[in-house]
């Protein structure tokens, strides 16, 4: 696979998101330069390919991507990758607000920290997090795991649906109708295999897994016939 | 808990058996018996029968009460506190049956940007309703009449349906905060993409479907479990406020490589500032969706006390985009509580540039047609007075996730409903701009227009009828 240099600058996004396509879909890896931080690096990208931000990215990074295989050199700003459904996303420094957004699918990977919200409102696909976890680190996700070897920040699991978060180190606090439970053997060995795959250390680690209560789900519906009274 | 009071607190005697927490002793049966009064039906302004019926049922449920529909409020002003002037000595109508007015409408064109702007045939089309509160066939009949009227439909929070898509031949995508099934695919199916912030009906709240409606093909759709309450986010999973969704929006122009206009919709509520800031983000298309907008369902007291009604929503939203120079830049679409084309024609009277009609649809389609009269007697209510969407038990197969119920959606025949009804209304437009001497429904304008009542005045600026002067404080 060859490879193909693309400048950013302070050139127009739009133009640059073309030869990301472009040079991706000919079949040639992308290594970026001169990020800049600019936000919608990398929007929309195809269900194959290399693309290497050789610096730091601004928001939405890897948004809507459906399979490319995303590498952000530093930092990334929010909603990476939101509403990705394929393709992995690595992130090697600190990850925005909203890493993982409304995504459907694929898996992002953040060496460092990740702000507040992670895994926001996901349906499925996992967020592997190096570092901490910023507030309300799951909230209203509906599918998927969230896994993170460091701590977790306040509200913790707030409103989830039927995603996981799963946690190696402290937990400040739980969110709303979020509760801690055992993990099953087996599915800690998913995850560690998950992990052992993004090359992360073979060792013990007391996982706490923190998934929904369940209390909020049917708060409309407790009584359906009572709806008929209005 | 969120919203429960979730008290621990133990009464020192047993807890009473729902019964008896529901009166159920006859107590509000009947009247108890006494000599005749003149206020036999109550007098009270405070205390009417509606009031005491909401504290009874607030008194018995522990929570608030949830309905669909739209605003029950009476305060509500409504476009009939308007009336036209048409042309008379000071100026020229057009022949009502003879002449030409034209009705084309394109939004999104203005920017310069977008490389398919939105163009339909008349300046009205179908409001976003979901899958999920409608039922599929419901959705489709709605498309297909759309399309032969040469209009376009808008998917709701549901996500984009197949057999929608098929039927629409103009679908605006909807990315509400719960963002349910959106990615790349559907997003370059779509015509326009809708950052939606708000709703007429509840703005400041989240999309609702009770679990009664989430059934496995919406479940699966929404990524949810089947039966629970879907009670969505109410700000968007990736940006907070005007400046990332100007970030936001230009992901959406990239992602579809700038075929397709971004339209940003929001309950009326501050149209002023808020229309404004839209516009500045970069949408564009505003959508402002009043007060009586309607609901598949809402807690009652959002639909009833909050927001402003969509006749005083519109000139300020165009104000907004004057004051901002975008007034040619950026289209206007208004929606709420707007049943025929004589609102239709208020609207583009007051500024707009479109309208969208969601209720009035599907009323076209069916929605409290007299029958099946038992079954709107099982839920309460009767044809004409039904608002009982949120149960899913909708008698006529609209909003429902009931198989057998929706086989009373005759798609082909609701189509043509739909479309035969948005031919009359925009006939009605036509009729009403001919006469004020429009030869086309865009140059209605404000002077069109007199008001009935100091309150429509105030609210509009539009000249108080006879007085030829507007209500100013
Ligand atoms: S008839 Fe159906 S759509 Fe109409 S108000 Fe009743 S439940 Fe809703």
């Amino acid at each position: 696979m060859s490879e193909k240099v693309i400048q950013v600058g302070h050139r127009d996004i739009r133009i640059i998101n073309q030869e990301f396509l472009e040079a991706l879909e000919a079949g040639h890896s992308v290594v970026v330069t001169d990020t800049l931080s600019r936000h919608n690096l990398g929007v929309g990208l195809p269900r194959s390919g290399k693309i290497h931000f050789d610096g730091s990215v601004g928001y939405y990074c890897g948004g809507l991507n459906t399979g490319t295989d995303v590498r952000v050199e530093n930092n990334a700003g929010w909603g990476t990758g939101e509403a990705m459904s394929g393709g992995i996303i690595t992130v090697n420094g600190y990850s925005g607000m909203s890493t993982g957004a409304a995504m459907l699918g694929g898996l992002i990977h953040v060496k460092g920290d990740c702000g507040p919200r992670c895994g926001v409102a996901m349906k499925a696909g996992d967020i592997v997090v190096e570092g901490n976890l910023g507030y309300q680190a799951g909230f209203m996700a509906h599918r998927g795991r969230i896994i993170a070897l460091g701590s977790a920040g306040p509200s913790c699991g707030d409103a989830l649906w039927e995603a996981e978060v799963w946690v190696a180190g402290d937990i400040e606090s739980l969110g709303v109708d979020a509760k801690i439970v055992e993990p099953e053997a087996e599915e800690v060995e998913g995850v560690d295999a998950l992990l052992k795959q993004l090359g992360l250390e073979e060792r013990f680690r007391d996982w706490r897994k923190i998934v929904s209560e369940q209390k909020l789900w049917y708060f409309e519906s407790r009584d359906a016939n009572s709806w008929l009274m209005i | 808990m969120a919203d429960d009071l979730n008290s621990t607190y133990e009464y020192p005697f047993p807890m009473p058996s729902e019964e008896e927490v529901a009166y159920s002793d006859g107590a509000i049966k009947g009247r108890t018996p006494g000599s005749p009064s003149a206020y036999d039906k109550g007098g009270s302004t405070r205390w009417t029968p509606d009031a005491i019926a909401e504290v009874q049922a607030l008194a018995q449920l522990g929570r608030y009460q949830v309905r669909g529909y739209n605003c029950f409020n009476q305060r509500m002003p409504t476009f009939d506190d308007l009336t036209f002037v048409p042309a008379t000595m000071t100026r020229l109508p057009l022949e009502g049956y003879r002449e030409s007015c034209d009705m084309t409408t394109v939004l999104g064109a203005g920017t310069g940007l977008v490389e398919r702007p939105l163009e339909l045939k008349i300046p009205i089309y179908i409001a976003s309703m979901s899958f999920g509160a409608l039922s599929a066939s419901a959705k489709a009949a709605i498309g297909y009449g759309a399309s032969k009227a040469g209009t376009m439909t808008c998917t709701g929070e549901g996500g984009m349906l197949e057999d929608e898509r098929e039927a629409s031949q103009k679908l605006v995508y909807q990315l509400t905060p719960a963002r349910y099934g959106v990615d790349l695919e559907h997003i370059r199916k779509a015509d326009g993409l809708e950052l939606v912030v708000g709703q007429g009906a509840k703005p400041g709240t989240g999309g609702l479907l009770l679990g009664m409606k989430v059934v496995e093909r919406v479940s699966k759709m929404r990524s949810l479990p089947a039966g629970v309450d879907q009670r969505s986010t109410v700000r968007h999973p990736d940006f907070l406020g005007a400046d990332d969704m100007a970030v936001k929006i230009e992901e959406l122009r990239i992602a579809t490589n700038y075929k397709v206009p971004i339209l940003v919709k929001m309950g009326a509520t501050r149209p002023r500032f808020d229309v404004a800031i839209a516009a500045k983000a970069g949408a564009d298309i505003v959508v402002l969706d009043g007060a009586e907008g309607g609901t598949g369902a809402s807690p009652e007291l959002l639909l009833n006390h909050t927001g402003i009604p969509c006749l005083s929503a519109i000139r300020p939203a165009r104000q907004a985009l004057e004051d901002c120079g975008m007034s040619d830049k950026v289209s206007l679409v208004v929606s709420g509580g707007i049943r025929t084309g004589v609102d239709v024609a208020k609207c583009l009277a007051l500024g707009a540039d479109a309208v969208m009609i969601g209720t009035a649809a599907m009323i076209a389609l069916g929605c409290n047609s007299p029958r099946y009269e038992k079954d709107y007697h099982a839920l309460g209510t009767s044809p004409g007075a039904c608002h009982h969407c949120h149960t899913g038990m909708c008698p006529v197969g609209i909003a429902t996730q009931n198989k057998e119920l929706e086989k009373r959606v005759n798609i082909a025949a609701g189509a043509e409903r739909v479309y035969r009804f948005l031919t009359a209304i925009a006939m009605e437009v036509t009729m009403l701009a001919k006469a004020c001497g429009k030869s086309s429904v865009h140059n209605l304008e404000v002077e069109d227009l007199r008001a009935l009542s100091f309150e429509a005045s105030a609210f509009t600026g539009v000249k108080m009828a006879g007085l030829d002067r507007a209500f100013t404080w």
